[in-house]
């Protein structure tokens, strides 16, 4: 394995052409992931057609880089102004962004950088050494019902942890899996709720989606809080969180490893249910659970330590099986069949020198996420101080050019801005936002996993139970939805 | 009433509104899979009986414990007051904040984005409250600057041009431009 990362390094750092595209990824990816706005997506959208110029393993590399960086990227805009660059820094935005209310985004920020770096490496690890094994006892033993039921869990875990009272959470979430469900349904092909528009027979886009429901929806509540003049403009802060503060959270930062691991490498599951699993792990194990949500550090830790530590594993199905985990990887994909490749068990015999190229390049990567992030955060605190009459417009214009270019529709951008409109009329009636776009990020591939497992166990749903990774996902689902019903029950609420 | 509120009913009956007429268009795509018993209306069917079964929960949450959120709810905290409206003046401006993104968007077909941007990004300001003409104008001219800059220029992105005289032809005019631009560089 080392002589084969070296040899990856070499190659990576012998090729001046090669240093700059990795440059370029590092940066790009951090800066369009703290651009509120924009995202990793748009970058990767934009600069696809341009890797079919680049060598093969230049193209996977650049890719792979901008997933690392921009994943940590989109915590930054989370914490300054909640609009989470990404899905994956939701739950970043439960616990930073109050804590930029409080004047402590520098802590936050600080706490994202480190944390994401430590997850991101610690997964790149496992990645190098153990991606052949790991993806044969990923073959072995997971299939659609395991598959089916972390949907399943991770659903019913964002619904606990979002919106007002519990009722509101499960609605969240059932809107998005509502809205999945909009377009062909995956095994028949058959159009469903298209109401006549053909270019909805492909579904709602997730990107528009994504940004509709965060970006815009932030920006509505904003306007409405200056029309009634109740804004008030975040805090500056550049103090970064202590090495003690970041050492109380050791068994925080490790659970989130193992959690976003888990769940990277399953394959089309990705780094956003690794970020709501990370977090909602940290809510069950912590003794002041009331704290979560009014701006405790831990909350940003466990978020961003889990979703990049879901980075490196979702590569595992990508490279040794051909599936991807989420829409950045489903690109990288599209750069493989640029250059006639196919991701698969077969690159790893055909292809070596490419696979330890990207290894050595996300390695690096999560490495520079310490270093230049640091640097960078420093810089992009001084975001907080723009007039938000000047930075509202400029995050509607990037926003709508992230819509658009993804699929090159004008409806993307219409259903962005009505996205906005029904987030914003949601979050004032306490939903959760981040509930509604996992259910749309998860629905599809709950209802394919469900349906392809019924198929395989000829509808007997006591055969689901007889696979003991299926058995206990499914059962610690329905002890959450317990447990959250029983307080929907004899819980008080907090004002009455 | 319990402890209802307006809001409340509204909420119970939109959902159960949207669980219903979902229901009956899903009555449309009705049709077998050979190879899947539960076809293709299953699972939206199985969302929408859950829906409007967690509505009517809401519901009844709302009446015996009021609509203020739940002990230990994570990011329930930021909207736990909504603001309250005391003119018909501040619901024009928020109207006017909601609905101008949308006109922009169903203008972009017609309009395009070069021509159209300059003046969304001006109405948005003068919607979010501001007044100083000098500001409007600056920023204007520097946010277009930055979007053109960055993605015209340097990342070479496909932009709505328009379909409509003379805005396509402003489309034109500026992706010429940028083509002599290339041709000199």
């Amino acid at each position: 394995m080392i002589e084969n990362f070296l040899a990856g390094t070499a190659t990576l750092f012998g090729d001046p052409f090669t240093i700059g595209i990795f440059v370029f990824g590092v940066l790009g990816g951090m800066l369009f992931g703290a651009i509120p706005g924009v995202s990793m997506l748009t970058l990767a959208a934009i600069l696809l057609p341009f890797t079919a110029d680049l060598s093969p393993a230049q193209g996977v590399m650049l890719f792979a880089v901008i997933y690392c960086t921009g994943t940590y990227g989109g915590a930054i805009t989370a914490i300054l102004f909640n609009i989470p660059g990404a899905p994956e820094n939701a739950p970043t935005a439960f616990d930073g962004y109050p804590m930029t209310q409080k004047g402590m985004a520098g802590k936050a920020v600080g706490a994202a950088v480190l944390c994401s770096a430590i997850g991101g490496v610690a997964s790149a690890l496992v990645m190098m050494s153990a991606t052949e094994p790991l993806a044969q006892w990923a073959i072995m033993n997971i299939g659609p019902p395991e598959i089916f039921a972390l949907v399943f869990f991770g659903l019913a875990v964002a619904s606990s942890v979002g919106g007002r009272t519990i009722w509101k959470g499960w609605l969240s979430v059932l809107l998005g899996l509502l809205i999945a469900t909009i377009g062909q349904d995956p095994v028949g092909g058959i159009n469903r709720f298209n109401f006549g528009y053909s270019d909805l027979a492909a579904g709602i886009a997730f990107v528009p989606a994504i940004l509709g429901f965060f970006a815009v929806s932030e920006i509505f509540i904003q306007a409405e809080k200056n029309v009634s003049g109740k804004y008030s403009a975040p805090k500056f802060n550049v103090d970064f969180p202590s090495f003690l503060e970041l050492w109380a959270h050791k068994i925080a930062v490790v659970r989130s490893i193992f959690v976003g691991f888990f769940c990277g490498i399953l394959p089309g599951i990705g780094a956003t249910l690794a970020a709501f699993m990370g977090y909602g792990e940290a809510v069950r194990w912590s003794k002041n659970k009331s704290e979560f949500g009014t701006g405790k550090l831990e909350g940003v830790i466990s978020s961003e330590t889990a979703n990049n530590a879901a980075t490196g594993a979702a590569m595992i199905p990508l490279l040794a099986l051909g599936l991807p985990g989420g829409a950045l990887t489903a690109m990288m994909v599209a750069v493989f069949q640029m250059h006639d490749l196919e991701p698969g068990p077969l690159v790893f015999y055909n292809s070596p020198e490419l696979i330890w190229i990207v290894f050595a390049a996300m390695f690096y990567a999560n490495l520079s996420i310490l270093f230049v992030g640091l640097i960078e955060t420093k810089t992009i605190l001084y975001l907080l101080k723009i007039p938000f009459q000047f930075l509202a417009p400029m995050i509607l214009m990037l926003a709508s050019i992230g819509a658009y270019i993804s699929r090159g529709l004008v409806l993307d951008v219409i259903v962005m801005f009505i996205a906005g409109i029904i987030g914003f009329l949601l979050r004032r009636s306490g939903y959760s936002i981040p509930g509604i776009v996992l259910g749309l990020i998860l629905g599809k591939i709950g209802e394919q996993n469900f349906a392809q497992g019924m198929q395989m166990v000829h509808y007997d749903l006591g055969t689901y139970f007889s696979r003991p990774i299926c058995t206990i996902l499914i059962v610690a689902g329905v002890l959450t939805l317990l447990k959250s019903l029983h307080s929907a029950f004899f819980q008080k609420s907090k004002v009455t | 009433m319990g402890k209802l509120s307006r809001s409340d009913i509204l909420e119970a009956f939109f959902w159960l509104l949207i669980a219903v007429i979902f229901f009956a268009v899903s009555f449309s795509f009705n049709q077998p899979i050979e190879i899947y018993k539960f076809g293709a209306t299953g699972w939206p069917r199985v969302i929408l009986f859950l829906m409007a079964l967690v509505a009517l929960g809401n519901f009844y949450h709302a009446y015996s414990k009021g609509s203020k959120a739940q002990e230990g709810r994570v990011g329930a905290k930021e909207n736990d007051e909504p603001i309250e409206y005391t003119s018909t003046g501040q619901y024009f401006k928020t109207g006017m904040v909601l609905i101008l993104p949308l006109l922009y968007a169903l203008s972009l077909k017609p309009v395009g984005f070069y021509s159209g941007t300059p003046i969304f990004i001006a109405l948005i300001m003068i919607a979010w409250g501001e007044r100083r003409v000098r500001f409007i104008l600056t920023n204007t001219i520097l946010i277009y600057a930055i979007l053109i800059g960055l993605f015209m220029l340097v990342l070479n992105a496909p932009l709505p041009q328009g379909n409509m005289s003379p805005f396509y032809d402003i489309s034109a005019f500026m992706l010429k431009t940028k083509t002599q631009l290339d041709q000199m560089f």
